[in-house]
């Protein structure tokens, strides 16, 4: 859970324990609706349902845990699910780390060098309100059907957030640090490691994490537009063509896992990388 | 100041100058097949005909081949051949942004001020929201399409809830960030609810709210476009794609020169509803100043 800022806690409420026992409630509650409302939809939801231009029979809208299950168990056996994983998660990794050094790189040149800022940003202002999945057609025509369209789609819409973050942080950095130093006698590479970097780290952090968000979304949604190689969006257009609603409640709910869990690892390696900010206060 | 203005200005153009430039010399150079670089020229026909909404007088028979440069691709024709335009689809995408936006927004905010303000609604319902806003929208776009059917509704439910998703956030931390003692010095003179919500809580949130309503419109954009690619036959994701590619994903082969198009299009929309926001986040927060 958050810990909440002490200094706003005038009325110290409940402890960690029943906050988390009050967290573990709740998403209790949530299941068991669910799986009520599965049982109470069996047989009484429709299962022959209308797409516009034909009729698809045997649709479980509410899939019981028990399919549910199932069908997990089937994707793990046959290594489906897992090797999805492995090559969405792949491209995510790949597309994240290539556009997010470009992006700092850039972005910390831009706050450095007010030239080099008038220069980038006519493109950053362009590249920054398109949406990064209308570029998808022509990355596709440019780089070909298969990794490289997909991984430079993920670098090109994490590069624009970093890029923003890189720059404000660099540009958050109070001048008379900067004077002080080379006041000093600090040479500008050592107050470039000393000051700026530790100084634009958070924001750097905060937008490597909304990059890595950003990442997931682009995948998935370039991955079920050329659905080819086994992957994540792949199994969702798999399980949206028959339709196989377990599998694709599966498929949604490995997507949700995987980016709820490397939004925690961001958020961890933020804490570690800014812990000497902490103050005792 | 007068002089660092004028630079910005001169180094931008510049550098659009730049680009332009060398875009040009490339894609006229044959370093690179023209399918894949359509000139400038190709651009801007698939432009004026996707706003004006019609082929340019159509060659005479005879010279069929000699009218090469008269080129308008399959994928213009297909486009007009269903009666869209650029203006139409971005009017359609706009349509959506907004409805997106009216009914996300609320519902974002509402969700984030409940967690922010009231400690035990945070602990119910924080896991839950952590929960759901992990799932990318247009990962439910099938499932929701099993449950409402091929309809507008559809569309339109994964961009109200990526703009609920993205507006809980700065809601919840401008409510939840609220300096207690602000609270409690309001409180102590005597301000209660709605004087304690009007005079207090609001203006000491609103900024961060607003904030954050501008990443909501990227996102709705975002969304939109995404949601059209996939299952739409109008609107700007579909105009891009080359129309119907959810039902025929392999018939139809995008254009680079319509993609062009639209994606400049897009990036002038976004850009201008962005400013939009910006100038009234600045009118409504005045008083931060």
């Amino acid at each position: 859970m958050l810990p909440r800022n002490k200094k706003n806690n005038f009325f110290s409420g409940p402890g960690i324990r029943t906050r988390t026992a009050r967290g573990l409630l709740s998403l209790g509650a949530l299941a068991i609706v669910y799986g009520v409302a599965a049982e109470i939809g069996r047989g009484r939801l429709p299962d022959r349902i209308w797409l516009g231009t034909h009729y698809v029979e045997n649709v479980q809208l509410l899939p019981p845990y028990g399919s549910l299950a199932e069908e997990a168990v089937f994707l793990l056996q046959s290594g489906i699910l897992l090797s999805s994983i492995a090559v969405s998660a792949g491209r995510v990794l790949l597309g994240f780390m290539l556009g997010a050094a470009f992006g700092i790189l850039l972005g910390i040149a831009t706050g450095r060098a007010t030239r080099a800022e008038y220069l980038a940003d006519p493109w950053v202002t362009f590249f920054r309100f398109t949406p990064a999945l209308a570029l998808l057609p022509l990355f596709v025509l440019w780089f070909g059907y298969g990794e490289g369209s997909k991984v430079l789609l993920i670098a090109a819409s994490v590069a624009v957030v970093t890029l923003l973050g890189a720059h404000q942080g660099v540009r958050s950095v109070p001048r008379v640090y900067l004077e002080a130093a080379s006041a000093l006698g600090a040479s500008p590479g050592l107050a470039f490691r000393k000051i700026v970097l530790p100084a634009a780290l958070p924001h750097i952090f905060a937008s490597l994490r909304i990059g890595l968000g950003l990442a997931w979304v682009t995948i998935v949604v370039a991955e079920l537009i050329d659905a080819r190689m086994p992957s994540l969006g792949y199994l969702l257009t798999l399980a949206g063509a028959y339709p196989r609603v377990p599998t694709m409640v599966v498929g949604i709910a490995t997507i949700g896992a995987l980016v709820l869990a490397f939004d925690l690892l961001a958020l961890a390696v933020h804490a570690q990388a800014t812990r000497w900010m902490r103050r005792t206060a | 100041m007068e002089r660092l203005k004028n630079q910005r200005l001169m180094l931008g153009l510049a550098s659009l100058g730049a680009m332009v430039l060398s875009y040009t010399l490339l894609s006229h150079s044959h370093l690179l097949r023209p399918e894949i670089v359509p000139p400038a020229r190709e651009i801007a026909v698939a432009f004026t005909e996707l706003v004006v909404g019609t082929h340019p007088p159509p060659p005479m028979e005879g010279d069929v081949h000699a009218g090469h440069q008269m080129h308008s691709s399959d994928h213009v024709g297909t486009l007009l051949q269903q009666g869209v335009t650029l203006q139409g689809s971005l009017a359609i995408t706009a349509a959506r942004v907004l409805f997106g936006l009216a009914a996300g927004v609320p519902l974002g905010i509402l969700l984030g001020l409940l967690m922010g303000f009231s400690r035990r609604a945070d602990d119910y319902l924080h896991p839950i929201y952590v929960l759901l806003r992990s799932v990318p929208p247009l990962a439910l776009i099938t499932y929701v399409m099993l449950w409402l059917g091929h309809s507008e509704a559809h569309r339109l439910i994964p961009i109200v809830y990526a703009v609920a998703a993205t507006m809980v956030i700065p809601a919840y931390h401008g409510a939840r960030d609220v300096l207690g003692t602000y609270v409690l010095a309001a409180r102590s003179l005597g301000a209660r609810r709605w004087l304690l919500i009007r005079k207090v809580l609001v203006p000491a949130a609103g900024p961060t709210v607003l904030a954050g309503l501008r990443y909501a419109v990227a996102i709705a954009w975002m969304t939109a476009v995404g949601s059209e690619m996939l299952m739409s036959e109008n609107g700007m994701g579909n105009l891009i794609v080359g129309g119907g590619l959810w039902a025929s994903r392999t018939q139809t082969k995008a254009d680079p020169a319509v993609v062009i198009v639209g994606i400049v299009a897009l990036a002038t929309a976004g850009w201008a509803m962005d400013a939009l926001a910006k100038a009234g986040t600045a009118r409504l927060t005045r008083w931060v100043r």
